[in-house]
């Protein structure tokens, strides 16, 4: 008999794990504890039982039975509240914070400038309004050079003027710096041109290695890298001999086109090739003006235009866009 | 410049087609822009025009017969050139000449016309338009006109860069070429029948400024005819994007594109002597040159003038009054060398850039000007039925004082990073570019042709060298490198710049030069362009904040109302006395329309100055706001931002009139401050960690209206109570309840120590202590 009351206790913890609702907690009591339920079925056959025996067995099924009860109450008190209490609609929108975002342009600088400083390069800067001096005249580019067409200049009066490029960057740095001098120079460079791929104001960054034993292949090297890391390993580079006052040799550097991989498309007017920066070897009339003697020491320098890269990377086709701060354009960037 | 494929080829034996050429000039440094195919529709023919009668019913029209090599065709033809005898180009009906134009049958006037006899410039060979082409070559009626006069050819767009004046012509094109391919260059053989008279009889030539043209020569002809030009020279000069004009000066311009030298053509009889004088313009002279332009020159322009007065403008543009016209009959040909600085002086204050002056300004070949009036006056001779005189003028005061450079083996290796070149390899290159080259010991000695002035040095030559031997072939290295010492980074930039995103803020770019209509708005000196853009964008940013006012504005524009922007850049202060103003790196925040995007279980809530003033304290740690008066903001809703007694900013609502004029019907609040204080991080030490527990105690005040928070939580400090962590604003209100001029602060002071708990007793103690302070400095009361 005891047996019995303890595989009733171990079938009842069995059927109580699959109630679901108050009907079965009903369906429960009345099979287990009613008045033909198994429990009075047992406990009909305490007469069989010795009189030494049947108050032990008496108290044991009297605590079974309280515990059956009170584990039903908990049940149905569990179903009950799970009933009364309304859940939440967890498909409603949540409180979002709003979104903001880094310029474009100062997230791809940030991006040349990491794989620079990977290579070892510092991070330099200068004025933005400048000199004749540091912005042509040290970078051998004399009045009166045809040179000066390439670049239309914006004035505030004689020698005062807007940099035109980052260029001049790379004279304070010579002038201010022993060697090695290596460095970039990322900044704001200003042009009078006013049109879909051209903004009076854009960026660049210049940069420079100026040290013994540095040679074009070097220079070549460092840009093959920078390419690389910045679209892709498979890249090709394609250098064109070139003419900058402030290098020689110079060359223009083209990229494949990541558009349509050097087939031809409108992007890169069908030549399967994109201008992506310049540079060249610093002429050694640049290192007369900073005082470095030509004989001893080389050195590379590049340019790049950041606007025109970030253009290439994610298919920007008017160049103004980057500056009027509409936020349906910017927030595509965060 | 643009030149057509066939014309470099006469002067270079050489294979390789129009896209080849193109790209190994591109590859080389002379970059070529563009390559157009041009060619003749193939259905059009030549034909000949068997009979040409007045048309029945138009006075302007000829009813022809033509021959197109299948039978006899009638064709209506308005050419006023259109007669019998002549060949012409001819178009059969269904011909397609491009542009959505297809020949049709047609009844012109009752007649019918069974095809179009073209001119030149509806085949796209020239854009003469004045009549029927007129095809002298012998050609088979119903040939195909692109086949019969070999028409088929590329026009090269070639951009030369400023140090190569000597390709600025089809011969520095052909010279290139033959030297990239290996290929022996080819000039022009003529010779001229010259006549028994002498040019010196007939023409002098005096120089007195030899400094601003060191050289002219000058030749004389006369029985000239003017009359149109070949058809060949006029499709070059078409292709070139030069207007053809007459025989004389069309041959000046072709000799020019040819040979890189710029001549000029003077109506002899024009000219009092006639005679030449080179002399400098007296400052304020005047003078009309072709265009009909009277200009006003300098005493550094340099001018072209008879026995009596001036008649052209030296390398630039000729004289109105000595200009070639139809009725011509004799010319005094120029060929002259003029000092390239002083040319381009005179271009640049003109303002007048013209072929000449741009060759001029990149330096002709000194060598060639003989040579140039020479197959100018041979052109003449033969196209314009010109005679000739014997001799050439030719007053040279050039020397070529260059000395041979050296390049030795090292430099080569040194500056390319490259193996020594192939032997032989270096005295090719240098040979075919026109200079003669010995091998020296450890390297060459070459001297470079008279139309190269630009290779003067051993950098030069180092340069041509690897621009012909081929960038190409240098290989790659990635040097290796030490550290170098100091140099600016500034990674916090960076993380400023993601702070402001993550905190819902849109970076913006704006232009560096804004508009004058903020001027009264922020005063003080600002940098002015000459030369701007529009006057829209002519004064150098004194603030961001006109920038970030104008983001807003288009974007409001553009239904954006809700706008968090900020920038990063420098505004720019004329400092007396400087050359070069002050450049201050600046960080401007914007805020406008509602705060939160519209959220189900809020309200929403326009943006306040409180926002913005948060912002400020989270951005500048220690950071306090006073009261400040500027006009760009609203008057009592704005404040300096003052960090360690310095001002480093402000903020506040901008002011109503500016809101009126970007058109910001809500409030819009700026701040701007010196960019510095927000990045630089000042470590004061790790501060200890209280293990003991706080206590706070709350304060309902009633305060006077006037006195600002900021003293209350002065007086508290004050009192020098250490145990005070921190004083805390809970609640401000007015209203009804309060007396009238007093508001209700609440605030909370939390007491903690670092060295045990705190007793109730010694709290209440300070609590008193601060209340009786409030009270006695500040006349606060405890609300009841």
């Amino acid at each position: 008999m005891e047996k019995q009351l303890e595989e009733l206790q171990r079938t009842f913890l069995e059927d109580l794990e699959s109630i679901r609702d108050p009907e079965q907690v009903e369906q429960a009591r009345i099979a287990y504890l009613g008045r033909k339920g198994r429990l009075t079925t047992i406990l009909r056959q305490m007469g069989s039982l010795s009189p030494e025996e049947r108050p032990r067995i008496g108290a044991l099924a009297n605590s079974i039975k309280a515990k059956m009860e009170q584990a039903l109450a908990e049940v149905s008190a569990r179903i009950a509240s799970r009933q009364s209490v309304q859940g939440i609609d967890v498909t409603l929108p949540g409180r979002v914070l709003r979104r903001g975002s880094v310029h474009v342009i100062n997230q791809v600088m940030a991006e040349i400038e990491d794989i620079f400083r990977d290579l070892g390069f510092q991070v330099a800067s200068g004025p933005e309004v400048e000199d004749d001096y540091h912005n042509f005249e040290a970078l051998n580019i004399p009045e009166n050079h045809p040179a000066r067409d390439m670049q239309d200049t914006f004035y505030f009066g004689p020698g005062v003027l807007l940099r035109t490029h980052t260029s001049p960057v790379q004279i304070r740095v010579m002038e201010s710096q022993g060697l090695p001098v290596r460095i970039i120079a990322p900044g704001k460079v200003y042009r009078c041109d006013f049109d879909i791929t051209h903004s009076p104001m854009f960026h660049q960054v210049e940069g420079l290695w100026v040290e013994e034993g540095i040679t074009f292949a070097h220079l070549k090297g460092v840009l093959y890298e920078f390419a690389h890391r910045c679209f892709g390993p498979e890249v090709p580079l394609r250098f064109r001999s070139s003419f900058f006052p402030f290098t020689e040799p110079s060359a223009e550097v083209d990229m494949g086109c990541i558009i349509c991989r050097g087939a031809g498309c409108r992007v890169c007017g069908n030549t399967g090739w994109l201008e992506i920066l310049g540079g060249g070897m610093v002429d050694p009339e640049v290192y007369r003006f900073v005082g470095i003697d030509p004989h001893v020491v080389t050195g590379f320098a590049f340019g790049m235009g950041v606007e025109r890269i970030a253009m290439i990377k994610y298919g920007i086709d008017d160049i103004r866009l980057f500056y009027d701060g509409d936020l349906r354009f910017l927030l595509q960037f965060a | 410049m643009k030149i057509g494929y066939k014309w470099i080829r006469e002067f270079v034996d050489l294979d390789a087609g129009a896209l080849e050429a193109a790209k190994a000039l591109t590859m080389s440094g002379t970059e070529v822009e563009g390559a157009v195919r041009q060619g003749v529709p193939g259905q059009v023919v030549c034909a000949r025009i068997l009979e040409a009668h007045r048309h029945p019913n138009a006075d302007k029209l000829f009813v022809c017969t033509v021959d197109a090599g299948s039978g006899p065709l009638q064709v209506v033809c308005g050419a006023p050139n259109t007669r019998e005898g002549m060949t012409s180009a001819f178009a059969p009906i269904g011909t397609d000449l491009g542009g959505g134009f297809v020949v049709k049958k047609a009844k012109i006037r009752g007649v019918e016309s069974f095809g179009v006899l073209l001119s030149e410039r509806e085949i796209g060979l020239t854009d003469d338009h004045t009549g029927i082409m007129e095809i002298e070559a012998v050609c088979e009626p119903g040939a195909p006109l692109g086949e019969a006069l070999d028409l088929e050819d590329w026009v090269l767009d070639i951009s030369v860069t400023p140090n190569r004046g000597d390709c600025l012509s089809v011969i520095g094109i052909a010279r290139e070429l033959s030297v990239l391919f290996g290929c022996p260059l080819k000039t022009p053989e003529f010779s001229i029948q010259e006549a028994d008279i002498d040019v010196g009889s007939a023409l002098s030539v005096e120089i007195v400024d030899t400094r601003g043209c060191p050289r002219y020569a000058a030749r004389f002809i006369d029985g000239i005819v003017i009359a149109k030009s070949p058809f060949t020279m006029r499709r070059r000069l078409f292709q070139s994007g030069v207007r053809a004009i007459n025989n004389v000066v069309d041959i000046t311009n072709y000799v020019m594109l040819e040979y890189g030298q710029p001549l000029h053509a003077f109506d002899s009889t024009l000219l009092a002597g006639p005679a030449i004088v080179v002399r400098r313009a007296r400052e304020g002279e005047r003078f009309v040159t072709l265009d009909s332009v009277e200009r006003v020159l300098r005493d550094t322009d340099l001018l072209i003038c008879d026995r009596e007065k001036p008649v052209a403008l030296a390398g630039v543009m000729g004289g109105e009054n000595s200009e070639v016209l139809p009725g011509t009959t004799s010319v005094v040909l120029e060929s002259a060398y003029f000092d390239p600085d002083g040319i381009r002086r005179t271009s640049k204050s003109l303002g007048l850039t013209t072929e000449a002056s741009y060759r001029f300004e990149r330096g002709v070949d000194p060598g060639i000007q003989v040579e140039a009036a020479n197959r100018a006056a041979y052109l003449m001779e033969r196209h314009a039925r010109g005679r000739v005189y014997r001799g050439v003028i030719d007053v040279n005061h050039l020397q070529d004082t260059r000395a041979a450079i050296t390049l030795s083996a090292g430099t080569l290796e040194r500056v390319l990073g490259v193996q020594p070149p192939a032997e032989g390899e270096v005295e090719r290159i240098f040979t075919a570019l026109g200079c003669e080259v010995r091998r020296i010991e450890g390297g060459w000695s070459v001297s470079a042709p008279p139309f190269r002035p630009d290779v003067e040095r051993e950098i030069d030559l180092v340069e041509e060298f690897v621009r012909i031997h081929g960038m190409d072939k240098v290989t790659p290295e990635l040097p290796a490198f030490r550290p170098t010492p100091g140099g600016v980074s500034r990674p916090s930039l960076r993380d400023l710049r993601r702070s402001l995103a993550a905190m819902g803020f849109n970076e913006v770019i704006t232009y560096s030069f804004i508009s004058p209509r903020w001027k009264d708005f922020f005063p003080g000196d600002s940098l002015r362009l000459v030369n701007p853009i529009s006057d829209e964008m002519s004064l150098m940013r004194t603030s961001l904040v006109p920038g970030l006012l104008g983001a807003l504005e288009r974007n409001r524009r553009l239904q954006t109302r809700d706008v968090c922007i900020f920038e990063i850049g420098r505004t720019f202060h004329p400092v007396e006395g400087a050359g070069l103003p002050r450049e201050e790196e600046r960080l401007g925040v914007l805020m406008s329309g509602m705060r939160f995007d519209q959220h189900w279980s809020d309200q929403p809530r326009q943006v306040d100055f409180y926002d913005l003033k948060g912002l400020a304290e989270l951005l500048i740690p220690g950071v306090t706001v006073r009261p400040s008066d500027l006009p760009h903001l609203e008057s009592g809703r704005q404040g300096d931002l003052v960090l360690d007694g310095e001002v480093i900013g402000c903020l506040g609502a901008v002011h109503p009139s500016i809101r009126t004029i970007i058109d910001a019907s809500e409030d819009v609040f700026v701040l701007e401050t010196v960019l510095g204080p927000v990045i630089e991080r000042r470590w004061k030490g790790l501060a200890e960690i209280p293990r003991f527990p706080f206590t706070w105690r709350d304060l309902s005040l009633v305060v006077d209206e006037k006195i600002p928070y900021a003293d209350i939580v002065r007086e508290v400090e004050s009192l020098g109570i250490g145990e005070i962590r921190k004083v805390a604003a809970l609640d401000v209100y007015s209203g009804e309840k309060l007396p009238r001029g007093k508001r209700g602060v609440t605030i909370r002071i939390t007491y903690q120590s670092l060295e045990r708990t705190l007793e109730d007793a010694e709290i209440s103690a300070w609590q008193e202590r601060v209340i009786s302070r409030l009270g006695e400095s500040l006349g606060i009361t405890l609300r009841g």
